[in-house]
């Protein structure tokens, strides 16, 4: 045994609440688990008690025994505890504190003083198995997100610790460099490493773990291998399951599928093929917006062009967002997602190039005018929060452009459930909540068109589930959205069109069916069809071979 | 700098500062120089009108060409010199790991924190609230400032968290690049010296 939790509790200093509630747990060597639950379930207050942060860094009251490696954790500190268990954490850039990438590797064996072949050695193993080695001299905090997760890992790796945590690596990582980190994973596998993955999404995952042990309020409720796990009732638990799973529930299915080729196994074996295909079909996953291009565009942009330190981030864009519009923007981290939505407020003003809103050019308008008829949603809303009260934070943007409407912010606060926080501090939410405060506090001036910046990234099963529905809401009022996202589900669900931006042009335009089946632009951003779509065209295939 | 402070005479310091933009040429930094001298600049040309107006244009030239120098110097030090590198030599001179830590790390860290301080203007700005320019930007700078302080609170306790986890401050530490004294170390020393002596007895003798 490797890991091990005895009846152990936990509450940070000062909080009443506990984080870790009577958690008793056991890895073995070798074995890849998975730990999962939404967020408030305790998962990264266990990962910190994996490597003794708690009890030693952070103070506070614990109850129990933590075992790591044979060690208890109580009785060694965390300079003797890091050699045998590595916690990769969430925030790629609060974890890269070194001038470059090899420096950064080599940080935790200079700090066991270890002597200069050992440390070649260990470097070379590791900057090997996380493919890093073109990346030895630059700088991390010059690297993209999959790069600086990749140093990351690399960081505890080369400690070689018989047991590796990674909390919520997937977060912030585009599908492709998800795909890498996920083959990378696999390969420590086959080198024998106990893997810890703490995460509330399962199906980037869940084939490549023994185990899922799901936390709930600081404690256990539920754990076994993968498909008898899922195969029970865990609902409850604020999970993001894997979506052909929630497609079988929807049906009545009860077995657990995780990918197309179980899920063609699964419903011949049933005799279900038919029915099955008839209902995918008949519920028409793509939200249609017959009217869309007859209505007035509310912004045009012609022949954009965007050059920064001498490279071209965007190359020409042509783009008309009409109203009653909802669009997802997609493609690669890196690909000028983010700097097209600054465009579309005036926050950037087109050096090259053409950008309307509402007619008039953005280039003779300041931002402060434009932005009452565009409103951004940040990815981090910690960046805008900043007023005593969730109320006072909502109404900044009314006050300022003199646009109260008591009647449309009321129904605000109540549509994001906001009426029992409105006189707390937005500071002291959850991170869930204080998305909610900003997607209210941009939607409080009545905009014409809304803009959100990866709205589900980070959000657990019960947030996300909100937003979709305030989403829904707002879509049959006939809301102009745009959104940026990584998550295709998310995208299918809501959006009438999709765009692919890829090295700076849109590669692909249409509803989310015609983009899925346009293969070669969604392999060059990087993209999968999402499994609903897989599934579709495999049982497209499968009965046109009968016939 | 020794050599700055003792010479008061224009056409010495001019003949550095010549020196020096030969320097910034050969390593090919001018245009980052310039951008230096932006900031400098101004700095320089107060110093100059100051002196000039209390004492002499004499005194102005000279005061004026002597923070150019400096100025120049810190500018060509820091360019030329990795943070790495610098507290590593601090290190072997004998200051404790820490301190040299932290001046390197903190160096590093601004990047960093510009990003963080320009998604919070963009946020703020693209709620209308003005920020930047204007008197009632004052009002607003809370705006800015609060998410910021925040954010860097935040950042700096998971950055503790991940130090100890990796072993900060263990005693014992190796150095997988050992800086050590070369010959050309010695050899820049001891022109150094040379140089120094040279001039300074020119001066006074």
């Amino acid at each position: 045994m490797i890991l091990r939790f005895e009846g152990v509790s936990y509450n940070y200093p000062g909080i009443v609440t506990p984080a870790l509630d009577g958690l008793n747990l056991t890895v073995h060597p070798g074995e890849n688990v998975l730990v999962a639950g939404s967020s408030g379930s305790g998962k990264s207050t266990f990962c910190r008690a994996c490597i003794g942060l708690i009890p030693h860094f952070h103070h506070g009251e614990l109850i129990g025994n933590v075992f790591v490696d044979g060690l208890d954790t109580r009785q060694h500190s965390v300079h003797e505890l890091f050699r045998h268990a590595g916690l990769v954490f969430q925030n790629p850039d609060a974890q890269l504190f070194n001038q470059t990438v090899e420096a950064e590797l080599v940080y935790g064996l200079e700090s066991l003083g270890m002597g200069p072949s050992e440390i070649e050695k260990r470097l070379a193993w590791a900057s090997r198995l996380t493919e890093l080695d073109s990346l030895m001299s630059r700088s991390p905090h010059t690297l993209s997100g999959g790069e600086k997760q990749r140093v990351a890992l690399g960081t505890i790796l080369t400690l070689r610790p018989r047991l590796l945590l990674l909390d919520e690596p997937f977060t912030h990582l585009d599908p492709e460099a998800t795909e890498a980190l996920r083959k990378i994973l696999r390969s420590m596998k086959s080198e024998g490493i106990t893997t810890i993955i703490v995460e509330h999404r399962l199906h980037e995952i869940i084939q490549d773990v023994d185990r899922i042990i799901v936390f709930h309020r600081g404690r256990t409720a539920a754990e076994g291998p993968p498909h008898q796990v899922l195969a029970g009732e865990i609902s409850d638990y604020g999970l993001n399951l894997p979506p052909l799973l929630r497609l079988f529930r929807d049906f009545g299915v009860k077995n657990p599928v995780f990918d197309v080729d179980e899920a063609i196994v699964e419903l011949k074996a049933q005799n279900l093929l038919t029915p099955f295909y008839d209902r995918l079909i008949g519920q028409s996953s793509n939200p249609s917006n017959a009217l869309a291009p007859l209505m007035h565009p509310v912004v045009e942009l012609e022949d954009l062009w965007f050059n920064y330190d001498g490279n071209s981030v965007l190359k020409g864009i042509d783009l008309t967002l009409r109203k009653g519009e909802c669009v997802a923007l997609l493609g690669r981290n890196g690909a000028g997602k983010t700097t097209l939505i600054k465009y579309l407020n005036g926050l950037l003003k087109p050096q090259r190039g053409l950008v309307r809103i509402f007619g008039s050019d953005t280039r003779k308008k300041p931002v402060s005018e434009l932005s009452r008829h565009v409103s951004l949603v940040w990815q981090n809303p910690n960046d805008q929060i900043f007023r005593p009260t969730v109320r006072e934070e909502v109404l900044t943007g009314p006050k300022i452009f003199d646009a109260y409407d008591p009647l449309w912010c009321d129904q605000l606060f109540d549509r994001f459930g906001l009426l029992p926080l409105l006189d707390r501090s937005p500071f002291s939410l959850s991170e869930g909540q204080k998305k909610r405060v900003s997607f209210a506090a941009a939607l409080s001036v009545k905009p014409d068109l809304i803009v959100l910046d990866e709205p589900t990234a980070g959000q657990d099963e019960p947030s996300r589930r909100q937003l979709t529905s305030i989403l829904g809401r707002l879509r049959e009022e006939g809301q102009t959205i745009l959104f940026v996202t990584h998550d295709l589900e998310f995208a299918a669900e809501h959006a009438s069109r999709w765009l692919i931006l890829s090295d700076g042009k849109i590669i692909a335009d249409g509803s989310s069916d015609v983009v899925m089946a346009e293969s070669t632009a969604m392999a060059k951003a990087g993209l999968r069809p999402t499994h609903r779509f897989q599934l579709i065209q495999a049982v497209k295939r499968l009965r046109e071979n009968k016939t | 700098m020794i050599l700055l402070m003792a010479f008061s005479h224009s056409i010495f310091l001019a003949a550095s500062l010549g020196i020096l933009i030969t320097l910034v040429l050969f390593l090919r930094l001018s245009l980052l120089w310039f951008n230096f001298l932006k900031g400098l600049g101004f700095a320089v040309l107060t110093f100059f009108l100051i002196a000039w107006l209390a004492f002499d244009l004499q005194t102005g030239i000279v005061s004026g060409l002597r923070l150019l120098n400096i100025g120049t110097v810190f500018f060509l030090f820091f360019q030329t010199t990795p943070p790495e590198l610098l507290s590593n030599g601090l290190l072997k001179m004998g200051f404790p790991y820490p301190f040299t830590f932290v001046l390197s790390a903190s160096m590093q860290f601004i990047p960093v924190l510009i990003r963080h301080a320009r998604n919070i203007r963009d946020a703020q700005r693209a709620r209308g609230i003005p920020i930047e320019g204007g008197i009632r930007s004052i009002f607003y700078l809370p705006a800015f400032a609060g998410p910021l302080l925040i954010q860097a609170f935040k950042f700096a306790d998971e950055l503790a968290e991940a130090m100890e986890a990796r072993g900060f401050g263990i005693s014992g530490r190796s150095f997988h690049h050992e800086p050590r004294f070369t010959w050309i170390d010695w050899m820049a020393v001891a022109i150094s010296f040379t140089v120094l002596t040279v001039a300074l007895s020119i001066r006074f003798l």
